[in-house]
């Protein structure tokens, strides 16, 4: 049977080896296991790009009706992702700097990065600058939920931490904390450094 | 964060601002709340109309027009919250102005002490002074040679103008270039005038 790629309803085209029943077990063969393994982190990095996910749980491929139904289940050839399979390419990727578990310290949910911290902590900082909010206390909701829609839409909490912190190192960006919640606050970048 | 000594310090205004934006989410995400609660009654009334339960769909209709009321008196706050932070920030900005006007102000003093009225006045007398005294060094000098020096100097200049006269004269650049250009055609009728004669002029040494 030929493989063929298959665009899903959402319009995300699915690669053919998506339609291979091998590729959705782990492979014992390592040289295969780690072609298909590295398949996977791509598809699953491109599909959640293409869809905006930030979260990747074992429970996805466990029960259906999530966001990750087309990708981790083919129902055209009846197969799906093996949890164990899922939780191995999770590590993977959190080897390769992909992802990081979020929570910490349990290993069921993983935060993806299908763009590295640094880079949407630069994402961040040029949308402070561009909207010129340099040097104003802004709460995070603010970031996460602009009236108008910005790259930066709907990132997680952690995530915006995290990209906060990478810019503080620069001195780019302060944190203020009040019993209420938080904020951050951006500066321009020192000619200083 | 902190110990950092190029990010200010966060104030207690910084706080107070940050506290302030902060109950501006709360309120917008309670109006999001009402929102979603506004679409689900009017699902509930559609679906007990469809089922013909008239009253409660009625009810339904009810609470949503209460929940209604409270988006629109949360729309108010929303608005006096987000003025509020709008003129604490635009103060913010007329601190800022103020601070800066204040410091041209001490930098302009600061010169001004520097360069007062009397300096000025001592340092143009002292300059007339200098001035004076150069002439009165000319002066003397020029008294200090004798008649006979005097001569002297003259004869020289007068030997030097004699020479100047034999040496073939050299044409300074501009003028040999303007020997070089051809009159242009005269447009007029010529009348009789006297010769326009060559002067040649003595170029002093």
């Amino acid at each position: 049977m030929a493989l063929s790629s298959h665009t899903t309803s959402t319009g995300f085209l699915l690669p053919s080896i998506h339609s291979a029943p091998p590729f959705f077990t782990k492979q014992p063969n390592p040289i295969t296991n780690s072609t298909a393994t590295e398949q996977w982190i791509r598809l699953i990095s491109e599909y959640a790009r293409f869809k905006r996910l930030f979260y990747l749980r074992i429970d996805d491929c466990e029960a259906t009706g999530n966001d990750w139904d087309e990708i981790l289940r083919n129902e055209r050839i009846n197969r799906r992702l093996l949890p164990t399979y899922l939780s191995y390419i999770i590590e993977t990727m959190i080897e390769k700097g992909l992802a990081e578990y979020e929570p910490p310290k349990q290993t069921r949910s993983v935060i993806l990065y299908w763009r590295a911290p640094e880079e949407w902590a630069e994402a961040l900082h040029g949308w402070v600058v561009s909207t010129g909010r340099l040097n104003t206390i802004m709460t995070f909701y603010e970031i996460t939920e602009p009236e108008i829609e910005s790259p930066l839409s709907g990132i997680p909490l952690p995530l915006l931490r995290k990209c906060i912190s990478i810019l503080a190192k620069t001195n780019r960006s302060q944190i203020i904390a009040i019993p209420d919640g938080e904020g951050a606050r951006f500066f321009a970048r020192s000619t200083l450094q | 964060m902190g110990g950092n000594q190029s990010v200010p310090k966060i104030t207690a205004q910084d706080r107070a601002i940050l506290d302030l934006k902060l109950q501006r989410d709360k309120v917008k995400q309670y109006q999001k709340q009402i929102q979603s609660v506004l679409d689900r009654e009017q699902a509930i009334a559609k679906s007990f109309l469809a089922a013909g339960q008239k009253d409660r769909a009625l009810t339904a209709l009810r609470r949503r027009k209460y929940q209604q009321s409270l988006l629109v008196k949360t729309d108010g706050q929303l608005e006096n919250l987000e003025q509020l932070v709008s003129s604490i920030e635009f103060s913010l900005i007329e601190v800022s102005v103020l601070h800066g006007l204040k410091q041209g102000n001490e930098v302009l003093k600061e010169i001004h002490k520097e360069m007062n009225i009397e300096s000025v006045e001592r340092l143009l007398e002292e300059t007339a002074e200098a001035r004076e005294y150069q002439r009165e060094i000319d002066d003397m000098l020029a008294n200090n040679l004798t008649l006979e020096d005097e001569e002297v100097v003259q004869a020289e200049l007068l030997a030097l103008q004699a020479d100047q006269l034999k040496a073939p004269v050299k044409v300074p650049e501009q003028e040999q270039k303007e020997a070089n250009k051809l009159p242009s055609v005269p447009t007029t009728e010529p009348h009789s005038t006297e010769p326009a004669k060559e002067e040649r002029i003595t170029i002093p040494a």
